[in-house]
């Protein structure tokens, strides 16, 4: 990716970028909770009130996805779906490297979502109860079964550390290159060379493809970006409501 | 038609080849050439399969959305989900490429 992506502006020397600019999300969303809960008031005003309202969408989708029994799970489904929509939003500026757009970042993620799952199914229904699934409903299929469930399980956090990462350095790729080969350098250097012409041609045809790509391209990278924030937030809720469900259908074969 | 494809088709395939035989490449020997071309085609092939197996899933839920209008948001949010699980398969490809392009693990 060095290839095509300019570094970021600013570095700490000797630690990898997206760890830095991981601290630069944790940084801005522990300021924002912080100023939201200095001063709580029960009629929210500013910072509390678009952080409650905030909270509520999710957990609106808890309840819409999980059911009332998924409360418990909020501040881990809400802080991975601010963490991740924060990141995704913060790659966008120019000469900051988005921590999302790299895979250590994400299958960070994925990995807290695979292990959480698990353990709510397993503090959920036991550990017997919850690995009988993964043998089907006949015992004699379990031999065909558990090498499927294995590995649809273990399918989980591959497709959700790459589907983020692909989709944000994906998109980064495609800014690169469009304003690659649109030959924005080329202009911008005509635009700074000193001459007349090419001060104004360049600066002119510049600023037009700026704002042609900027206006194009960026509406679809926040639009993706909160897309995928969503679509893990809504993954993640999807695997525990299987992890806890499979209780419910339990009891009620028995009872 | 068909001969001047053969012709681009021999030109595509050809011209690394040649590229490899005249004069040694600095970076990754023959593979790289065709891990480009390899890049390309299997991004072209994966990006219009995803869009027709996604074009079929909006299909099926706007009309469902149009049968149904009050259950408009549950159908759009499976739809949403089910357009992710479809395009990852995309995301695999796009992955794989960029990892044939710069990473580059085969050197030959």
């Amino acid at each position: 990716m060095e290839a095509i992506e300019h570094p970021p502006i600013f570095r700490l020397p000797g630690i990898p970028d997206h760890v830095t600019y991981t601290w630069v999300v944790m940084l801005i969303l522990a300021g924002l909770a912080f100023v939201a809960s200095r001063r709580m008031d029960l009629v929210p005003r500013g910072a509390q009130n678009f952080l409650e309202v905030v909270l509520e969408q999710f957990q609106a989708l808890i309840d819409d996805v999980i059911g009332p029994e998924g409360r418990p799970y909020l501040p881990l489904i809400a802080t991975l779906g601010l963490f991740i929509l924060t990141g995704n939003l913060l790659s966008l500026i120019p000469g900051v490297a988005g921590p999302t757009a790299n895979l250590n970042t994400t299958a960070a993620c994925a990995l807290i979502v695979f292990v959480s799952y698990h353990a709510i199914g397993i503090r959920k229904q036991g550990a017997m109860n919850y690995f009988k699934h993964f043998m089907g409903p006949v015992p004699l299929l379990a031999p065909l079964m558990v090498p499927i469930e294995l590995i649809s399980h273990l399918a989980r956090p591959l497709s959700l550390s790459l589907r983020l990462f692909g989709n944000m350095t994906g998109g980064h790729i495609l800014l690169a290159i469009i304003f690659f080969l649109m030959g924005l350098d080329g202009l911008i250097g005509w635009a700074l060379s000193g001459s007349k012409a090419g001060a104004f041609v360049g600066g002119l045809g510049g600023l037009i493809m700026v704002v042609f790509t900027v206006g194009f391209l960026y509406p679809l990278k926040i639009l993706v970006s909160v897309l995928q924030a969503f679509i893990f937030v809504m993954l993640t809720m999807l695997y525990i409501a299987g992890a806890t469900e499979g209780a419910e259908h339990h009891h009620a074969e028995h009872h | 038609m068909a001969r001047s494809l053969m012709l681009a088709l021999g030109a595509v395939f050809a011209f690394p080849g040649l590229a490899a035989a005249q004069g040694p490449a600095a970076t990754g020997g023959w593979v790289g050439p065709f891990a480009v071309i390899a890049a390309g085609i299997g991004m072209a092939l994966a990006a219009g399969l995803c869009g027709l197996g996604q074009g079929r899933a909006v299909a099926a839920a706007v009309d469902a959305m149009a049968r149904q209008p009050a259950a408009a948001a549950r159908i759009q949010t499976a739809m949403i989900i089910g357009l992710a699980l479809i395009e990852s398969l995309a995301i695999y490809v796009l992955v794989v490429a960029m990892i044939l392009l710069f990473v580059q693990p085969i050197k030959a």
